[in-house]
């Protein structure tokens, strides 16, 4: 008679050895893809933006930004500013050491919806002045 | 009398937990990243004009070459020179489109008033954009 035996189940286990190493690798990349938004008095709120359709990505390695706040304040380089008369020349000297850096460089606004004209208008007056001429108005999308 | 030496156990670090603080750490780090991407609307200013140099020259532009797109302080737009009114979204794109009917190399300069607010601006600009217009010019008065 043959021997015919049944043959013993054999367990079934995924390899879990390199499950720490995944993990790790994970961690890796959240720690240094993670930027800690600081929330300072100065600071213009996304829902703050206005609202838009049109948008393009902007590159963010040649971009420096410029909060214009309600109050016409304006904060570049984290430094308060305001441009009273033509004498208040901060911003233009600001990007003209910034330019000088990066040539490429793109100035993001990042204005308060309600901010009046006005202001926006002389910064971009200094912009000129600095030969910074590039810039992008940072805006949410609309969803409809 | 039975006096064995005992023998030393193999000194190990527990590792079988690693991958659960691991995952702890990950688990932070998902929830407090903020991908921080930049959108928003693109425009190249013109150089600074500078009278001395002399490099500047004016052009007498007709309706058919430039739209002149004014905003006054509440937000309604004139369109050259016409009386200003509340444009919807839609009634923009009209008037966009049907400017460029009358030439697809329309020029657009958008004058908007000190007092009018940013949002006004931005709101003509993104209409004008989402035409694929580039000659956009913004100035005030």
């Amino acid at each position: 008679m043959a021997n015919i035996k049944k043959e013993k189940s054999r367990e079934v286990s995924i390899p879990s050895s390199s499950m720490s190493d995944i993990a790790f690798l994970l961690l890796l990349f959240f720690m240094v893809s993670t930027v800690f938004v600081q929330e300072t008095k100065f600071w213009v709120e996304r829902e703050r933006w206005p609202m838009a359709d049109s948008i393009e990505r902007i590159p963010r390695n040649h971009t420096t930004t410029i909060y214009v706040m309600r109050d016409e304040t304006i904060l570049i380089d984290d430094i308060p500013t305001r441009i009273e008369s033509s004498d208040d020349v901060f911003v233009a000297n600001t990007l003209i050491r910034k330019k000088a850096e990066d040539p490429e460089l793109i100035v993001c606004f990042r204005t308060d919806r309600e901010t009046k004209y006005g202001v926006m208008s002389d910064v971009m007056r200094q912009l000129q002045d600095a030969q910074t001429l590039v810039v992008a108005f940072e805006t949410q999308r609309r969803m409809d | 009398m039975n006096i064995g030496r005992k023998r030393k156990g193999k000194a190990a670090i527990p590792t079988s937990s690693m991958s659960d603080i691991a995952f702890l750490l990950i688990v932070f780090f998902m929830a407090t990243t903020k991908f921080d991407v930049k959108e928003g609307i693109r425009i190249v200013l013109p150089q600074a004009a500078d009278g001395s140099s002399g490099k500047t020259q004016s052009l007498a532009l007709t309706e058919n070459e430039m739209t002149r797109l004014q905003i006054i302080e509440d937000g309604r737009i004139s369109v050259n020179n016409e009386p200003p009114r509340h444009f919807e979204a839609g009634e923009l794109d009209a008037l966009i489109q049907q400017k460029l009917r009358v030439n697809q190399q329309m020029i657009f300069r958008v004058i908007t008033d000190r007092e009018a607010t940013y949002n006004d601006m931005i709101r003509v600009v993104d209409r004008l954009k989402a035409a694929d217009i580039e000659k956009i010019s913004l100035s005030t008065n």
